[in-house]
């Protein structure tokens, strides 16, 4: 299918096709083949307005003037199965970068941009791969180019829309999950909805290496390897309160509206990642969808994993049934809680957490708990669609 | 050109009691709101002092560590303190209350795995820190879990807070859920919960509160409550299982709640956790069937219908990170001592920095 006939499908209101709605805090979201990205620099406050010397990307395009600006993560690269993407990369900064967006393992790049010489533009024409979750950096002197900045997400949509799996040759169990969604007893609610859908871009800074890239002076990766104590964790770029209150970050929505979740990992720790409430399906690891679809709280994201999770929004399902409740609606097995408030914030809606389970990674600046790799779960509403009562 | 700075969100004046309660969590004493009647109740202390005794010395001279751990505080028949926190265990469907003292301090439980609503799930920025309170949740799964507190957690779980937590199927102990056409039961005749950590002793020296952000102050100028602390860097210098230390990285542990003896023909559950923050390496001297993972069945229906019970070839090693749990059953064919260890990997570096050793005995 072309990608002019994917968007007339979308024109008719087949929700699969709406780009735009693909959650992620990049904020800039390429729906056009001719992709342009600024290999640039700033200061970026960390969660305690710390500054800390990035190097970043920038989309020179960008209209939106509070998206325009340099990013870490890098803005999000949205394609379709099989385009035809004509990516150019400019290195504006004084030292040579590069730009590499691995497949599979053990398959070749996607693509690779080799050395970008200071003040040097490439174009390079390249072919979507298949429908995943894939990360771009720069790959010189690795790790240390990507972990000082130069990272983000690229998210490659299916060709084929009407089939509402995020992948175009799903395993057996993927594509059963998928139908079962919002069809069976288990799954009561809706089927997943591409516009339910995140990215997280989890990343660890230590400023001390970024304090030597804006001095100039050159960086060992050896060194840098064994010297790595992060300091501040990042989930899109945001910690703590941050991170946990950002609608492309945080998890949101009704029992039975299932959401899918794209995972990459752009720094230097393993992270642990565990979400309350919900168990959540690993659907695919490093662009291999799994055909052993685990049903897991905590799943481990190695530096430069990718790993995607279907979260089901089922009814977190230890919270006791009470008599004469059929319906196990939680505004009734919750009544008296979501009534309730703590330090005047309500219980209603219900408020849980996903964090990085390496527990130094919810950390800022060495305490400040919990002020790193965290966001919210959140559930507003009854699979019948009622929202809860007293909610605010 | 002068760098341009990205600005970090700024708190608005409506966003600022929620900030506040993010940092700094209210304490309370509730009662528990859409109480039911319990079919099984546990009583909970947090933060009691306990020694952990050192096989040999560490290089500063110190032979034991300062533990903080959960206590059992039942009325009567009340368990010794210890570390690990005592067991939890209870049956699938089953209400459990848990009657948790947090002390002056406050503290919460966090029963990791159990999925209840946000006051019973112990994570105060999204509810209140414990006075006292009775936990309430009804177990849905068999399998696999723990429950640590979950206030200034970095610190508070490493420091012992933390136990064991069983939910066994309507049938009980003896029997776990697994693919096992046609009921999915597994009859199992020895049993082995292996919690592997470490320890950080630097970090047994602070108090509990230690860089813990302060509330009441203005969001948008971090230096009137952060404080800076040590808990992004972690070096483990004594490494456990289920609260045994290793003395060395060859010599095995031989304490019983570790070393597991079973007898040619007998089933042997083995239930693991990364009770820890490194990545933790385990290998067992005998095939392995990997039954769960985190409290789910492989292959039963309904949240195991997409997945699949797998077979590890003896001395196959596996991994694990923070909080994972895996359920494993072997069938031991012939007599003779099987070798079964931990490796422990930085988190950072991947370095390992220890391995732990200790064995399955077959009679
Ligand atoms: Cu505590
Ligand atoms: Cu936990």
């Amino acid at each position: 299918m072309k990608r002019r006939d994917v968007l007339k499908l979308g024109m008719v209101g087949l929700a699969a096709v709406s780009f735009k709605s693909i959650g992620c805090s990049g904020g800039s979201y390429y729906v056009g083949q001719d992709i342009s990205l600024n290999i640039t620099e700033a200061l970026f406050e960390m969660v305690d307005r710390k500054p800390v010397y990035m190097w970043a990307f920038q989309d020179p395009n960008q209209p939106d003037p509070m998206k325009a600006g340099p990013r870490v993560p890098g803005p999000v690269i949205s394609v379709i199965e099989e385009e035809d993407i004509d990516l150019t990369i400019t290195n504006t900064l004084d030292e040579n970068h590069g730009f590499r967006i691995p497949s599979a393992p053990g398959r070749p790049d996607v693509v690779d941009f080799g050395t970008l010489a200071p003040g040097e533009t490439k174009t390079i024409y390249f072919r979507a791969p298949s429908a995943g979750t894939y990360m771009y950096f720069d790959p010189l002197n690795s790790p240390v180019n990507r972990v000082l900045g130069l990272h983000g997400v690229m998210v490659v949509m299916p060709n084929n829309p009407l089939n509402r799996v995020p992948y175009s040759h799903p395993t057996a169990n993927v594509q059963a999950l998928f139908d079962d969604l919002g069809t069976t007893a288990e799954f009561p609610g809706h089927a997943w909805e591409p516009s339910r859908s995140r990215i997280w871009n989890l990343h660890s800074i230590d400023p001390r290496w970024n304090a030597k890239a804006q001095a100039g002076t050159p960086i060992d990766s050896g060194q840098f390897q064994n010297g790595f104590l992060p300091r501040y964790f990042t989930i899109n770029g945001k910690s703590g309160f941050f991170s946990s209150h950002d609608m492309d970050t945080a998890l949101e929505g009704h029992v039975g509206e299932p959401m899918l979740v794209r995972i990459v990992n752009s720094g230097m720790a393993t992270h642990s990642t565990h979400l309350h409430a919900n168990h959540f399906f690993v659907l695919a690891v490093n662009s291999i969808v799994q055909g052993n679809v685990f049903m897991v709280d905590t799943y481990p994201v190695r530096p430069l994993d990718r790993v995607d999770w279907m979260v089901p929004f089922e009814r977190p399902p230890d919270i006791p049934v009470h008599p004469n409740n059929p319906g196990q609606f939680l505004r009734i097995d919750a009544a008296q809680e979501l009534a309730l408030s703590f330090g005047g914030v309500r219980q209603s809606p219900l408020d849980y957490p996903m964090h990085c389970h390496m527990e130094m990674s919810q950390t800022a600046a060495g305490g400040n708990y919990p002020l790193g790799m965290v966001t919210h779960f959140t559930f507003t509403g009854d699979v019948d669609g009622v929202p809860f009562p007293h909610q605010g | 050109m002068a760098l341009q700075t990205i600005q970090r969100d700024l708190v608005t004046p409506e966003e600022e009691v929620k900030f506040q309660k993010f940092i700094s969590p209210p304490k309370d004493n509730p009662d528990t709101p859409d109480r039911l009647k319990p079919d099984i109740e546990f009583y909970r202390k947090l933060m009691v002092g306990v020694d952990l005794n050192l096989p040999s010395r560490l290089p500063d001279g110190t032979d034991k560590v300062k533990m903080m751990v959960i206590a059992d505080d039942a009325p009567k028949n009340r368990l010794p303190e210890q570390f690990p926190s005592p067991l939890i265990r209870v049956r699938q469907g089953q209400i459990v209350h848990v009657h948790a003292d947090g002390g002056q301090d406050g503290h919460t439980i966090h029963f990791h795995g159990i999925e209840p609503t946000p006051m019973n799930d112990g994570v105060g920025k999204d509810s209140f820190e414990i006075g006292s309170y009775t936990y309430q949740w009804q177990p849905k799964h068999s399998g696999t879990y723990f429950y640590h507190c979950h206030k200034n957690t970095t610190l508070h779980v490493e420091l012992g807070m933390y136990g064991p937590l069983i939910v066994d199927p309507p049938e009980g102990p003896g029997y776990v859920t697994g693919y096992n056409l046609p009921g999915h039961l597994i009859r199992y005749d020895v049993e082995a919960f292996w919690a592997a950590d470490e320890i950080d002793t630097r970090w047994h020296d602070l108090q509990h509160n230690a860089f813990l952000t302060h509330s009441g102050h203005d969001p948008n100028d971090p230096s009137t409550f952060t404080s800076d602390g040590i808990l992004n860097d972690f070096r483990p210098n004594v490494f456990v299982i289920s609260g045994a230390v290793r003395a060395n990285d060859t010599t095995p542990i031989t304490d019983s709640r570790v070393a597991v003896k079973a007898k040619v023909g007998q089933t042997i559950l083995m239930r693991v956790v990364n009770a820890g923050y490194t990545i933790q390496q385990f290998s067992f001297g005998l095939d392995a069937d990997v039954i769960a993972m985190d409290g789910r069945p492989l292959g039963v229906p309904p949240t195991g219908k997409y997945s699949a019970p797998f077979r590890l070839s003896a001395g196959t090693p596996f991994r694990l990170t923070s909080a994972q749990r895996w359920e494993l059953i072997m069938r031991p064919t012939r007599t003779g001592t099987f070798p079964a260890s931990v490796d422990y990997f930085d988190w950072v570096t991947g370095k390992k920095l220890a391995t732990a050793r200790s064995q399955i005995t077959v009679a």
